[in-house]
């Protein structure tokens, strides 16, 4: 997918009126499973289009985006890939990324 | 988020092969900027929503800069008015420009796989009937033009990849003169054309243009894989594209392996 398509599907959605948040990782150290500028958006219903790697990590930023959804105001969330490194479900990347996450409307 | 006016003065600008940075204000005291974006462009031009005070616009201009320079996303921090304000400067390249000279049988296999492999396709021909969107549906441009033309004005940048593939050589080599005439440089210029009428080309073209060193012409076009079909040339000839662009070989990656693999894979053995 290229860089730009999210960034027009959530230019559609915030026209259409309906609810939902835009996460964008916007710096990384370490490994981490995707990149600066990857980008997720997040319905209400848990509904999510893209992905910003996955796992642990971008569950917590879906509980954040369902905040910011409400709050309608933008977050910043630094997500820590080192902590799960000794559990199964994921979070063996070892990095840690920020995530801005804002409103789309 | 952006609006709908700023998105598409975003993917003009990519469009129109501009590399193009998208800020975002991620930290400030002033809550009610958080989330404000400015598009940036190398020139120091600068578009946003008028919501974002001069000052502090020409700080994000100016801290932008070097990270365009670098073609990098990143963040920044500086302080505005006494406290720090934190950006997301997000870099969108100019897309690489491939141009299919040439609305013939290998012109649309290329065109195709070049949309593909994410190239920005303009296809031109001076033919209506071969250069429409009908036969090009996935092009990103169709122009219906003469070669000579149209080569003579062409924005040309280390980003641009030419193919001469039109349905006369005499097409082919008039527009790599026009090519030639030009103080820019392509990245690549492909001609299509067997290895005998190529050397008599070549021979002509050298008198007229003797201090040029030809290393950004390849001709015949494409890596030897045997392709006979249009879409087997397509392949070989983006194939030498990918090859040129990335900087690569173009040998066989099991190649190294095999020269291993009879010494027992025992890369210490390498002398």
């Amino acid at each position: 997918m290229k860089q730009i398509d999210l960034i027009k599907r959530a230019t559609e959605i915030k026209k259409g009126g309906e609810k939902a948040a835009l996460a964008t990782i916007i710096k990384t150290r370490g490994s981490t499973p995707r990149k600066t500028g990857s980008r997720m958006i997040i319905f209400p219903c848990g509904k999510i289009e893209g992905t910003i790697g996955g796992g642990c990590g971008e569950a917590e930023v879906i509980e954040t985006a369902f905040k910011v959804i409400q709050t309608n105001k933008p977050e910043k969330q630094t997500v820590d890939l080192t902590r799960g490194l000794f559990y199964e479900d994921g979070g063996i990347c070892g990095g840690i990324m920020d995530v801005f996450i804002e409103p789309l409307s | 988020m952006m609006s709908q006016t700023m998105y598409k003065k975003l993917s003009q600008s990519l469009q129109l092969r501009q590399e193009t940075v998208l800020v975002t204000i991620t930290e400030c005291l002033e809550h009610r900027l958080i989330g404000k974006k400015i598009l940036l462009w190398p020139s120091k031009s600068a578009f946003d929503e008028g919501e974002i005070p001069l000052s502090l616009m020409e700080s994000i201009n100016l801290y932008s800069q070097p990270l365009l320079k670098k073609k990098r996303s990143g963040v920044f921090q500086f302080s505005w008015k006494g406290n720090q304000v934190e950006c997301f400067a997000e870099y969108f390249p100019a897309p690489v420009h491939l141009i299919v000279a040439g609305a013939g049988h290998v012109g649309e296999p290329v065109a195709s796989i070049g949309k593909m492999l994410g190239f920005y396709v303009t296809v031109i021909d001076d033919r209506p009937d071969y250069a429409n969107l009908e036969r090009f549906p996935i092009a990103d441009e169709v122009i219906c033009e003469s070669f000579m033309h149209y080569f003579r004005d062409v924005p040309l940048t280390d980003h641009t990849y030419i193919l001469l593939l039109t349905r006369g050589h005499k097409y082919d080599v008039l527009s790599l003169q026009e090519l030639l005439r030009r103080k820019e440089k392509a990245a690549y210029i492909g001609m299509i054309g067997s290895r005998r009428r190529i050397s008599g080309v070549f021979e002509q073209v050298k008198q007229e243009f003797p201090d040029e060193t030809f290393d950004h012409i390849y001709t015949p076009v494409g890596l030897d894989i045997g392709a006979e079909t249009p879409s087997e040339i397509a392949v070989s000839i983006m194939a030498e594209i990918l090859k040129i662009k990335n900087g690569a070989s173009g040998n066989s990656l099991s190649s190294k392996i095999r020269r291993y693999a009879k010494m027992g894979f025992h890369e210490g053995a390498v002398k």
